[in-house]
């Protein structure tokens, strides 16, 4: 459904034709007033054509020079090889390496570590055994001092006799 | 449309050198410049009104079609492409320039209201003297004529007046309906009439 200023517009330009135009004509309510204002409107048509068709680019070549200067200057600068050093493929490779020689450290620290007399006997103390039949109340504490290095406590209650295993090595 | 070529450059058609261009070769760009440089240059100039502006629009519209020809699938002609670059760069340009001026240079949504669809136009002032009207004093009032409409307003009229474009191809240019492009011209019409009936009336 074209609005009213599409259906003038078109009139106005001679686009309209047949039944359509017979329509919108007769739905204007002065047909003479009408017609008296598109050829007011050609009348301005003609006058901005005369009046501004004219204008001219001086310095014709000078503008299509300037152009070709501006577009020889570009594609030089898009085809000129980047050469920041950060590149993807080195930012992997650094990356990869870092995360190698961290692994590396880790392993090596981790076999170097010798475990102490402390963590040996610990490892005594939970793989002993209490006969729950024995001693059905025991149990056995560990406590690690955090200040005073290298301070283990054993905590035992409800035994009448320590595990025959106990302090075997 | 009319065109600037010599014979010997009408004979390569437009889509050999757009396809020439989209080959990366700058010569085959030169001759569509030349073809269209002037009609651009005018068309922009019209729309801007200040030489120099109209110089460095043209400049940058032609850059970006040069930087953008390989997205050209020719479904469209070549000029109806590039008009649509100039439209975008001149009245973004325009946008801007109003924006930077306080937004006073135009408004549709004012001067909307004032039209009545169905009214007769009236000359806003007392006609000048024929004989006493300088070229120069035309060209002044056309161009505070214009400079009332907005952007969007002004290119229709120019394509449809001075290019003699068709509808759908202003709608591709300017990338809108047909409908929106009808009911523009309709109102650009109506503002240059109240505006400048008393000048082409004693011309």
């Amino acid at each position: 459904m074209k609005t009213f200023e599409e259906k003038w517009t078109a009139w106005l330009d001679g686009q309209l034709s047949g039944k359509e135009l017979a329509e919108f004509e007769s739905s204007l309510p002065d047909l003479a007033a009408a017609e008296a204002e598109k050829r007011d409107a050609q009348k301005l048509g003609s006058f901005l054509k005369q009046q501004l068709g004219a204008q001219i680019l001086s310095n014709a070549e000078f503008f299509s020079h300037q152009l070709h200067e501006r577009i020889a200057r570009d594609t030089q600068d898009r085809h000129r090889p980047t050469s920041t050093w950060w590149t993807i493929p080195r930012l992997v490779w650094s990356g990869a390496t870092a995360l190698a020689l961290f692994l590396i450290t880790t392993v090596v620290l981790m076999t170097q570590h010798q475990p102490g007399e402390q963590s040996e006997y610990l490892t005594q103390i939970l793989n002993s055994r209490v006969d729950p039949a024995a001693n059905p109340n025991a149990a056995v504490y560990i406590f690690e001092s955090k200040n005073d290095n290298k301070v283990t406590v054993l905590w035992t209650e409800g035994l009448q006799s320590l595990p025959a295993d106990y302090a075997a090595k | 449309m009319q065109t600037e070529t010599t014979p010997a450059q009408a004979d390569v058609s437009e889509l050999d050198l757009v396809r020439q261009c989209q080959a990366g070769q700058t010569e085959a760009f030169d001759q569509l410049v030349t073809r269209y440089r002037t009609r651009v240059f005018a068309m922009i100039y019209n729309m801007v009104h200040n030489e120099q502006d109209a110089w460095d629009l043209a400049q940058e519209s032609f850059i970006k079609a040069w930087k953008s020809i390989g997205r050209f699938r020719g479904k469209s002609s070549f000029y109806t492409w590039i008009y649509r670059i100039v439209m975008n760069v001149t009245i973004d340009w325009l946008r801007k320039r109003q924006i930077k001026a306080g937004g006073a240079e135009f408004d549709d949504a004012i001067q909307l209201k004032e039209i009545d669809p169905a009214s007769k136009t009236v000359p806003r002032a007392d006609p000048l003297p024929h004989q006493r009207m300088e070229q120069h004093e035309i060209r002044a009032r056309i161009n505070h004529a214009i400079s009332q409409l907005s952007p969007e307003h002004r290119a229709v009229i120019l394509m449809k007046e001075i290019e003699e474009m068709q509808y759908h191809e202003i709608a591709q240019s300017l990338g809108c309906s047909i409908g929106t492009v009808m009911s523009r011209l309709f109102y650009a019409r109506k503002k240059l009439q109240n505006s400048l009936r008393d000048v082409y009336e004693n011309v």
